[in-house]
Parts: C-alpha cells; sequence; structure tokens
C-alpha cells in the first residue's frame, strides 16, 4: 500500500485498517520526479494533495532575489500539503530535494472524508498539526542552537521520523542530501556546514557521508542538538521501539 | 526554571575561526554567520568600537 507509512506510529491518530483502504483508494496518480523538481508553486490552485511515498521534498519559500529558503523537509509517509485542500494554495513552494514518488489524493476526496467519516478526518487534522509543530522546532533550531546543534538537531529529528517510516533501524539511514542541502536546511554556509560535520565526526556524534547517516550515539547527539522528540507527538510502542534503538 | 522569553545581552563571546578562506562566528546563542575576512575584519573593528563606547556608557566603569 502506498499510504502505509502515512501517521505511523502516531499517538492517537494511526488509520484503522479501513481507513487506510479509503486514503489508498483516493489515491489518482502515483509519480516519480527527478531531484530538484518542482512539484507545486506558491500561489498555484490545488486540486490535489501530495502524499510522498519515497525519496525527500522540501517546501520553500523564495526571497526577492529568487534565493530559496527551505521551510519544511519531509520523508516518506507525509501528506506534504493536505493542508492544501482548505487551504486551496499554498503560500510556499514544494520542491524534490532526491528523486521521489509521489502520490496525489484529490481535494474532494478530502471533501468526502471530511463529511461523511469525521474520525478518519481528525486524523488528517493531526497530520496538519503535526507539521506545525515541527515547524515549531523549526524555528528553535534555527533561532535557538549554534552550528552543530543545529545539524544535530535535524538529524536526530529525521531519524526518529525514519524510525517511525521504517527506513531507519535508530542508528543508520539512508538520507540522500548533499551538505549543501543540509545547509540549507540549517541556515549554514557550505564551509560551515563542512566544519560541523567534521566535528560532528571528530566527537563520534555522527558520521555523514554520502547518501549514508551513522549516528554511533544517539542519546549523545540528542544531547548535543538539544533534541527531545516529544513534539513528533510517538505512541509508546514505537517510542520503545525508538528507545531500545539508542 | 523558564529563562526570560526576551533576549538577553550575551555575556559570553561568539567564536570566530577561519575555514577555507572565510571566517565563521559561531555563537553566541544561535548566531552562526560565515563571511568574508574583510566583513569580518569590518566586523570586528566594528565590534572594537561599538565595545569602547557602550563601556563609556556605562557609568562609573573605566575604558580598556
Amino acid at each position: 500500500m502506498f499510504i502505509d507509512r502515512f501517521l505511523r506510529g502516531r499517538r492517537g491518530a494511526q488509520l484503522d485498517e479501513a481507513e487506510r483502504a479509503r486514503l489508498e483508494a483516493a489515491i489518482t496518480e502515483v509519480r516519480t520526479f527527478e531531484p530538484r523538481a518542482r512539484l507545486v508553486r506558491a500561489g498555484e490552485r490545488l486540486t490535489h494533495s501530495t502524499l510522498l511515498i519515497e525519496g525527500f521534498l522540501c517546501r520553500f519559500i523564495d526571497d526577492r532575489r529568487g534565493l530559496r529558503q527551505l521551510v519544511a523537509f519531509h520523508v516518506p509517509g507525509d501528506f506534504v500539503d493536505l493542508h492544501g485542500y482548505p487551504l486551496q494554495t499554498l503560500d510556499h513552494g514544494i520542491a524534490t530535494l532526491t528523486a521521489a514518488t509521489i502520490a496525489s489524493v484529490p481535494h474532494e476526496a478530502l471533501a468526502a472524508i471530511e463529511r461523511d467519516a469525521p474520525e478518519m478526518a481528525r486524523k488528517l487534522w493531526f497530520a496538519t498539526l503535526l507539521d506545525a509543530a515541527i515547524h515549531r522546532a523549526w524555528l528553535f533550531r534555527l533561532g535557538r542552537l549554534d552550528a552543530v546543534g543545529r545539524v544535530a538537531h535535524f538529524l536526530c529529528e529525521t531519524n526518529a521520523r525514519l524510525v517511525l517510516a521504517g527506513l531507519s533501524d535508530g542508528k543508520r539511514f539512508a538520507l540522500g542530501l548533499t551538505q549543501n542541502d543540509l545547509a540549507e536546511i540549517c541556515g549554514l554556509t557550505n564551509v560551515h556546514v563542512n566544519r560541523v560535520v567534521r566535528a560532528l565526526r571528530e566527537e563520534h556524534l555522527c558520521l555523514f557521508r554520502a547518501s549514508l547517516v551513522e549516528i554511533p550515539d544517539p542519546q549523545r547527539l540528542a544531547a548535543r542538538g538539544q533534541f527531545d522528540p516529544a513534539y513528533l507527538y510517538i505512541d509508546e510502542r514505537a517510542a520503545q521501539a525508538l528507545a531500545s534503538s539508542e | 526554571m523558564t529563562q526570560p522569553a526576551v533576549p538577553q545581552p550575551q555575556s559570553q563571546p561568539g567564536v570566530a575561526v577561519a575555514e577555507e578562506g572565510l571566517v565563521i562566528l559561531d555563537g553566541p546563542a544561535g548566531i552562526a554567520v560565515t563571511m568574508t575576512p574583510d566583513a569580518a575584519a569590518r566586523t570586528g573593528q566594528s565590534l572594537l568600537d561599538a565595545s569602547a563606547a557602550a563601556r563609556e556608557q556605562t557609568p562609573g566603569s573605566a575604558s580598556t
């Protein structure tokens, strides 16, 4: 199923079998995109929402000079622009960072869920609230942490999200991002990120090379990045699985 | 205990290092910038000048 990873391990919001089947049946199109492809332009009228199946996406806002500021990072299982259903347009763009496969769900199918399946609609609402929580953590990361802390926090968050998606064993995961991507995400220059990656390696906190991230001691990395997964609203069972991998 | 939400003056200095022909300033409190050597030198001088002026503004403190 394409939607298996959606809301997996989230507290009080996991879809039941019938809900999964309904959402799966609502998918009208599955497409694969190259890295660096723009999927949605800010202000564009939307008729579908996008569920990320494979790969990594970002949300971004361009400044007046056309320079991009990343404002969100998405992993497989995320319903990237579910908020596009009530909003109808987005105030930001969406693009692939890596090659990515996405599924499209028409807004009319979401409207039908809202109309006749309130419990399922609540879970979709939960997903957008989870996005908001991750945005708050993004603000905290950029506003409060030093360079090493920002990268450590981002890698801890990504690790936790990928554990829930079944794409990390808690200490090792594939992340097809470049150091340039990491720089954009963490609001740092390439040179600074290069220095941070070296520092994390020398402190045996994290190895970031090619498309692979290894975290020998997740607890130490979490402490360095002041990372507390509470904002990811992980259910008890998934939280235990995450903790046991540390 | 939660610290005051209003940003407070930093008493800890940032640390600057040279890396690949650029100057990286890390800290305090969330500051992370990379500057060209020229921009870093001018920023450094500006900081020294402002620091001296700020000391003059503090009653009873001697210039150093």
